[in-house]
């Protein structure tokens, strides 16, 4: 399946700003049943400067400057991506995902081999899923236990978040720590992606979050809005022996097309979509739009 | 328990198993009886002298240190004890060896952690030691240097064992501090113990300062001869600030902060008063996570935003590498030995102490069922405070850390708990044994290392205490390695070559020190002017005053309210109050929190606060006699403000001791900062200050007329605090009148405090500033200050003193006039400031963006 994204970040500013550096995440990495056919990034204004690098992660990391004063940052990024995912879907409900216990996984993430020493830093905590409290644990071992399937657990912990948190835009924010969201059970997806790494890490598995896009289908007989998509995040668990595998808590359900990948990391803070320092005086607004056209 | 048999100074005994005086069979070691004699023949009254001598010394050149969180730990007094720690050459030879090699270990996996990972890739180091430690910055994965090794600075803190060798207790590779306190103390030593230091031959410290001068030149991404290198600076409040501003003196490289710095095309600038000039190396003194708020700490305002990729793009060298601050993990400990056989296929010279790693399961259990005599550090957290001895903890304690290990156990390593050796330290008047701790130094020296040879001892500050830290009061050493024959002397210092290094002129003057400058002088002026006002009228009111009625005489108001005005602490006397008392029915109440209260923004107390500020932050520019008139000035306001109730002739004698000083400070200002390195920006500040605020005094003194009798007071209290009676006396030798009174104050174009002739000279030195331009077209706040000057020339005193007419109270032309100055003066203040220190921008972060679904 291919899709045309285009994702508009507009920052203005009731002062004008000086100079300002960002860094941006938009690019689409490669993933696993996922290609990125053509991408463009237009500012404005024109950066007098920008580069392009891949980070720890292996996403792409865009780093502009803005040497002119200027009253408002316009970043748009048009993606052409393949998505061919969805084949993956009947492997993960096969037995060579599905068998795997989390005790046989536990002793697993012994061992020295490459994938799994790279796997094991997912389970260590970072900047915005740390101070874990019993909370977390209690909620996430109700679905992992010793001899019961990874995948199962990790299945049922996203329809447990799925039916058990609220989604309420606006309630939190990226400072939200995770044990708040926890005990108010109210969040958005990034919220609820957390949560489940949080889950996971405290009984000792590795997991990763997922940022991307998703596209929104409208409902029956009516015409797609434009802007109507979003960006998104979700988060992937890894079953050593089989590999990461992809669970989307906010929609319940395993990922397939519509889901598009743009970068991973531990958390939030490692792919934030957009950042930087300016200097001005005054404050800024933030307005951003996703579409996503299917092409045929 | 041996017992030193040379004098009566000695009843020195040890109570730890090992002292350093003695070998392990426990004779005097040679060198020690050889310090012990020339101490016998001081006494110990002429030890004690020495001992004094070196506080002094230490307090003369401002020697500090401050310590965080805490009011009074501001500026403490830096302490050195006068018996040096002695080790002999054979032995550090070995020791030196031992460090070289670690500092290449060190070097090697900061570049391996940061490059292939092989450490881990291969299992030599659990993944969770490097990726569980806060200090691993992943932005710096992939980051390469010019420079053969990427460990530039490498400290380690060594204590000896009961082995008899000298362990490694801490390895330092974030911002290792240390070097500049050592230099002082070497320098404070040889001074004070001339002729132990020249008999006993000491290896000397100035081919390492030499090392790290050019290992900072060579470090330089592009080979230049004289590349651009900065000290970069938390600030003033940092705890080891005085050796930032020493090493920058001592070197001659500018000393920055964050904001002096800025990212542009890639490169890395230091905004000097001539605009921005390109930096080539940053020796920093900031920590990892807070040198690039781009990329690392978003809420830091003490690096640079872009930093890491102008490093990444090796247009810049920072040294260490921001990211090194991973290396301080006792979790490598445990690990090392193997690492050294993977890259070196070497045993480790030097033992560290036994450590456990508890993220392995037969480690972690042996920790926790040993936990009671273990010592468990955090990986990352090697500050004091997350440092737990299991000894000390009780059974509630042993259980809630047993439960943080089991929870995360590869954040935890325990070690054993080991008491290291003690050597002599002078306390009151005999020798007494102190546990103490090394600091080494290593500097990279193309493919090798150098080790300084000596370093930053720290003692214990009494017998019990294990632990050795400059936050507990502790004391520190100097530290002898002794030759067997004469030693080389010191070289000049010429390799410094200040002419090519050194800050060249104005141009390169960082606008923050710039900055700075610029409000010293203009503290320092409204301090002495203030004081002089406040001075006066505290006089006036003492002669005729009651202390809590409302006076009931014009003159006396109208002083009061030119308090007021001049401290611009209204509403004062000056506006009615909105509630509570009004200040005028207790004019004593009101001047005492005019001069006293620090929280009234433009009282006396608050302007030398500010004055403070801005000269602990250039302190670098400072002679030790400026520190010391600083110091009393300090130290005389400290205690008055400590007094409830001062008695009206205290507070006179206050003010009259600050104004001295004060003056004294201002001329050592003047002869020992050169114009280049800044001083012409301290003078326009005062010479503006000062302007400033002799208009503030005419036009609440002068410009409303009032009786013969009230007005010619005024004018004589004028005269007064303007320090000028005698010469209106000289020069008109009359009856004091308005119209003399303006010529010699206002309009006087030789007379050094009058208006005009500061006007003049604060157009000549602004004209000497680097934007100023000497063509047909002056630059804004030029025009400002020679529209100022132009008006007072074309005024006329006789035309100023007259009212309307005859009944008119108010004199138009001088009131008029004064505004006018004011408002150019304050419009010169601020196109100076936006011109050269364009501080103003706020750092932002931008909003994140949140998902909305």
């Amino acid at each position: 399946m291919h899709f045309n994204v285009t994702h508009t970040t507009e920052y203005t500013y009731d002062a004008p700003v000086s100079y300002g550096h960002n860094i941006a995440t938009l690019r689409p990495r490669k993933a696993m049943g996922q290609e990125l056919l053509d991408y463009h990034i237009i500012i404005s204004p024109e950066p007098s400067e920008i580069t392009e690098r891949i980070d720890f992660f292996g996403n792409f990391i865009t780093r502009f400057s803005l040497q002119t004063e200027h009253k408002s940052l316009k970043v748009t990024t048009k993606s052409h991506i393949k998505r061919d995912y969805a084949q993956f879907q009947d492997s993960f409900f096969s037995g060579a995902c599905k068998s795997i216990t989390m005790n046989e996984a536990l002793i697993a993430l012994q061992s020295m081999e490459l994938e799994i020493l790279e796997a094991k830093q997912y389970i260590l905590e970072s900047i915005f899923v740390k101070k874990m409290d019993a909370g977390i644990s209690e909620y996430a071992q109700k679905s992992f236990q010793g001899n019961r399937s990874v995948f199962d657990a990790a299945f049922e912990l996203m329809q447990r978040i799925y039916t058990d948190f609220d989604f309420v835009p606006g309630f939190t924010s990226i400072s939200t720590p995770i044990h708040e969201v926890m005990e108010q059970k109210k969040g958005v997806c990034q919220d609820f992606a957390q949560i489940a790494i949080a889950c996971i890490r405290s009984v000792g598995l590795p997991a990763k979050y997922i940022s991307g896009y998703i596209e929104t289908l409208p409902p029956p007989g009516e015409e797609k809005l434009v802007g109507a998509d979003a960006s998104h995040a979700w988060f992937s668990i890894f079953i050593p022996g089989f590999g990461w595998v992809d669970f989307d808590p906010t929609n319940n359900q395993i990922p397939k097309d519509q889901h598009i990948v743009v970068g991973w990391g531990r958390d939030y803070y490692d792919v934030p979509p957009l950042k930087g320092v300016v200097y001005g005086s005054g404050q800024s607004k933030l307005k951003v739009a996703v579409d996503i056209v299917r092409i045929a | 328990m041996p017992t030193t048999k040379t004098s009566g100074l000695n009843r020195y005994t040890t109570f730890h198993g090992y002292d350093e005086m003695y070998t392990q069979q426990g004779n005097l070691k040679p060198y020690w009886q050889k310090l012990l004699d020339s101490f016998d023949r001081l006494g110990v009254d002429g030890l004690i002298g020495r001992q004094k001598d070196i506080d002094w010394l230490l307090s003369e050149n401002g020697v500090t240190y401050n310590v965080y969180n805490d009011p009074k730990g501001m500026n403490r007094p830096w302490n050195l004890n006068i018996v040096p720690f002695l080790l002999h050459k054979d032995e550090w030879e070995t020791v030196e060896k031992g460090l070289k090699q670690r500092a290449e270990l060190l070097d090697l996996i900061l570049k391996d952690i940061y490059g292939d990972r092989m450490l881990i890739k291969n299992g030599i180091v659990p993944p969770e030691i490097i990726y569980g430690h806060r200090g691993f910055l992943r932005q710096c994965s992939g980051i390469e240097y010019t420079m053969e090794k990427y460990l530039s600075v490498y400290a380690a803190d060594l204590a000896r064992g009961t082995d008899g060798r000298l362990w490694v207790v801490n390895d330092r590779t974030e911002a290792p501090s240390g070097m500049g306190y050592t230099l002082e103390n070497r320098s404070t030593t040889s001074r004070i113990l001339p002729e132990m230091y020249a008999k006993m031959n000491v290896t000397r410290l100035s081919g390492f300062f030499q090392d790290l001068n050019r290992m900072l030149v060579e470090a330089s991404p592009i080979k230049k001869e004289n590349p651009h290198i900065v000290i970069l600076t938390p600030g003033s409040h940092n705890e080891t600030y005085f050796e930032h501003a020493y090493l920058s003196s001592f070197l001659g490289y500018p000393l920055v902060q964050g904001n002096d710095l800025v990212v542009r095309d890639g490169f890395l600038w230091m905004k000097s008063l001539n605009g921005l000039k390109q930096i080539d190396v940053v020796l920093r003194r900031v920590d990892d996570a807070f040198s690039d708020p781009l990329e690392l700490r978003e809420d830091s305002h003490l690096g640079v935003a872009g930093l890491l990729d102008v490093v990444r793009r090796k247009n810049v060298s920072v040294i260490n590498p921001v990211g090194s601050g991973v290396m301080e993990n006792p979790g490598l400990l445990p690990f090392m030995p193997s690492i050294a056989q993977y890259f070196l296929g070497q045993d480790l010279i030097l033992p560290q102490i036994a450590s456990w790693w508890c993220g392995q399961e037969k480690e972690k259990k042996y920790v926790l069922e040993n936990l009671s005599r273990l010592v468990i550090k955090r990986i990352d957290r090697t500050n004091r405070e997350s440092i737990h001895f299991g000894e000390f903890l009780d059974s509630g304690e042993l259980d809630n850390l047993k439960q943080k290990i089991i929870q995360r156990p590869y954040r935890f390593v325990a070690q054993e708990r080991i008491s290291f050796s003690t050597a002599p330290n002078l306390v009151k008047d005999a020798l007494e044994p102190r546990n103490l701790v090394t600091r080494a130094f290593c500097i990279a020296s193309g493919s090798d290392y150098q080790v300084m040879p000596g370093g930053l001892v720290r003692v214990a500050p009494d017998r019990k205490t294990i632990r050795v830290s400059n936050h507990r009061g502790g004391t520190s050493k100097d530290f002898w390695i002794l030759e067997d024959g004469p030693v080389n002397e010191d070289k000049v210092r010429s390799w410094q070559k200040r002419s090519t290094n050194a800050v060249s002129g104005l141009d390169d003057l960082p606008s923050l020190t710039a900055e700075n400058l610029y409000w010293a002088g203009r503290y320092v002026g409204r301090t002495l002017i203030n004081a002089r006002f406040i001075r006066m009228v505290m006089r006036q009111l003492s002669m005729v005053q009651n202390r809590n009625e409302t006076p009931d005489s014009e003159k006396l108001r109208t002083l009061l309210r030119a308090v007021t005005h001049l401290t611009g602490t209204y509403p004062g006397f000056a506006k009615k109050a909105k509630k509570g008392p009004q200040a005028m029915e207790n004019p004593y109440q009101e001047m005492l929190s005019v001069i006293k209260d620090p929280k009234k923004v433009g009282s006396l107390a608050h302007t030398i606060g500010m004055f403070s500020n801005s000269y602990y932050s250039i302190r670098n520019l400072w002679s030790a006699d400026m520190w010391r008139v600083f110091e009393d000035i300090q130290q005389l306001w400290k205690s008055f403000q400590e007094e409830e109730q001062p008695s009206m002739t205290r507070i006179l004698r206050v003010l009259n001791k600050l104004i001295t000083r004060l003056i004294a400070f201002m001329g050592l200002i003047e002869e020992s900062i050169m114009i280049q390195q800044g001083l012409l920006l301290y003078f326009i500040g005062l010479q503006l200050e000062q302007s400033m605020l002799t208009i503030t005094k005419c036009r609440s003194l002068l410009t409303i007329k009032y009786d013969a009798h009230t007005e010619y007071d005024l004018l004589e209290y004028l005269l007064i605090s303007h320090e000028s009676l005698n010469i209106y006396r000289y020069s008109y030798r009359s009856y004091i009148q308005l119209e003399n009174v303006l010529n010699l104050v206002v309009l006087d174009l030789e007379y050094p405090r009058s208006l005009a002739y500061m006007l003049n000279r604060l157009q000549k030195d602004i004209a000497r500033l680097p934007q100023s331009k000497h063509d047909n077209h002056l630059n804004s706040y030029q025009k400002f200050v020679f529209e100022a000057f132009s008006k007072l020339r074309l005024a006329e005193a006789t035309s100023l003193a007259k009212t309307g007419t005859e009944e008119d109270f108010t004199r138009e032309a001088l009131e008029t006039l004064l505004g006018q100055l004011s408002e150019l003066l304050y419009q010169t203040s601020q196109s100076i400031t936006s011109s050269y220190f364009n501080h103003t921008d706020r750092q932002n972060q931008l909003f994140t963006q949140f998902f909305p679904i």
